[in-house]
C-alpha cells in the first residue's frame, strides 16, 4: 500500500531508540464470550464456534483471528500509533487452541527498525502464552509509520 | 468441514460487504481506534479520501475460510503469511477464496499449503499470501 498522509510519530515516543530485542509492550487479557461475541460481530463470522473437551463439558473456543488481534492491542496502544500508519504485512502461527474464558498474556518486541524515505518499517515480533505458560501463538507484524516531514 | 487436500483443489469462498458499523465494531473489538479507521472527517481529508477497513479485520476471513475448511486442524498447526496490498472502503464487497498448492506427507501427518487472497468487487486484490495446516490421522 502506498501513502502520504501528513501525519507525524507521536513525539513522545522516540522510535529511533526502540532497538531490536527491545520490548513494546507486555499485557494480559481475559478472552471473555463478550469479546468473542463483538469480534465474530464485527468480521461478520457466521461459523459455528469449534469446542474443546468431551461432550459433556465442551467448551467453546475462541476464533484463532480474535487471537492475533488481541495480540496487536497492546502494540497499537503502547506504541502510541499514529494516524497514517499503515499495516503492511502479518505472519501468524497457531500452536494451540484458545478456550473462551482463558487468559492470555501478549507480548510484543521490536525486531526491525528502519527509516527509508518519508517511512519507519518496524518489525515487531508477537508472542502470546496461555495461563500455562504455553505459547498459543507467534507472529511478526510489518506496519509503516509516517516519518515527522523535517 | 470439507475434504479439501488434494492439489488444486478449491478452498470454499466466502463473500461479505464491509460497512462502517463493522469497521466501528471492531475498532471496539481490537482496541484499533486509528482516525483513518473511524474519523469521517480525517479519512476525507486523507488520500484514501473516505476511512478504510482495518487489515486485520479483512484479513479475518482468511482465518474463516481456513476454519472452515480445515477445523480444529488450523487452530491448533495454521500458518499464514499475508501482505495488505490495497485499501478496503466502507461499501465495498470482498471475496476471500484459496486453493491448496501444495500437499506433502510428513509419516502420520499431512501439510497442506494453500494460496489465498481476498479481492474487492472490482477484481483487485486487497491482501495475498500463504497459509499452510497440518492434518493429522484420525
Amino acid at each position: 500500500m502506498n501513502s502520504s498522509i501528513n501525519d507525524a510519530e507521536d513525539p513522545s515516543i522516540n522510535y529511533s531508540n526502540l532497538l531490536v530485542g527491545n520490548p513494546i509492550s507486555r499485557r494480559s487479557y481475559v478472552v471473555d464470550r463478550e469479546l468473542v461475541r463483538l469480534y465474530k460481530l464485527a468480521v461478520q463470522d457466521k461459523s459455528r464456534l469449534l469446542t474443546t473437551g468431551s461432550d459433556i463439558s465442551k467448551v467453546p473456543l475462541a476464533p484463532p483471528m480474535s487471537i492475533s488481534a488481541l495480540s496487536l492491542r497492546g502494540v497499537v496502544n503502547d506504541l502510541k500509533i499514529p494516524g497514517g500508519t499503515l499495516h503492511v504485512g502479518q505472519e501468524t502461527e497457531y500452536k494451540k487452541p484458545v478456550a473462551i474464558g482463558e487468559t492470555l498474556h501478549c507480548e510484543a518486541t521490536v525486531s526491525s527498525n528502519n527509516v527509508r524515505g518519508e517511512w519507519r518499517f518496524m518489525g515487531v515480533e508477537l508472542k502470546v502464552t496461555d495461563s500455562k505458560g504455553d505459547i498459543v501463538m507467534n507472529g511478526k507484524s510489518t506496519i509503516l509509520l509516517p516519518v515527522k516531514s523535517e | 468441514m470439507s475434504t479439501v487436500k488434494q492439489e488444486g483443489d478449491k478452498l470454499t469462498a466466502i463473500c461479505k460487504e464491509v460497512s462502517r458499523q463493522h469497521i466501528s465494531l471492531y475498532a471496539q473489538a481490537s482496541g484499533d481506534f486509528n482516525p483513518i479507521h473511524i474519523d469521517r472527517e480525517y479519512a476525507e481529508n486523507s488520500e484514501f479520501g473516505d476511512n478504510i477497513a482495518h487489515g486485520m479485520m479483512v484479513a479475518a476471513s482468511i482465518s474463516e475460510l481456513m476454519g472452515v475448511n480445515f477445523g480444529h486442524n488450523w487452530g491448533e498447526t495454521g500458518k499464514m503469511k499475508i501482505r495488505f496490498r490495497h485499501p478496503v472502503f466502507p461499501g465495498d464487497v470482498v471475496t476471500t477464496s484459496g486453493f491448496v498448492n501444495k500437499v506433502t506427507q510428513i509419516g502420520e501427518k499431512t501439510l497442506v499449503q494453500c494460496t489465498v487472497s481476498v479481492s474487492r468487487q472490482t477484481g483487485e486484490k486487497v491482501i495475498s499470501g500463504d497459509t499452510s495446516v497440518t492434518l493429522t490421522k484420525q
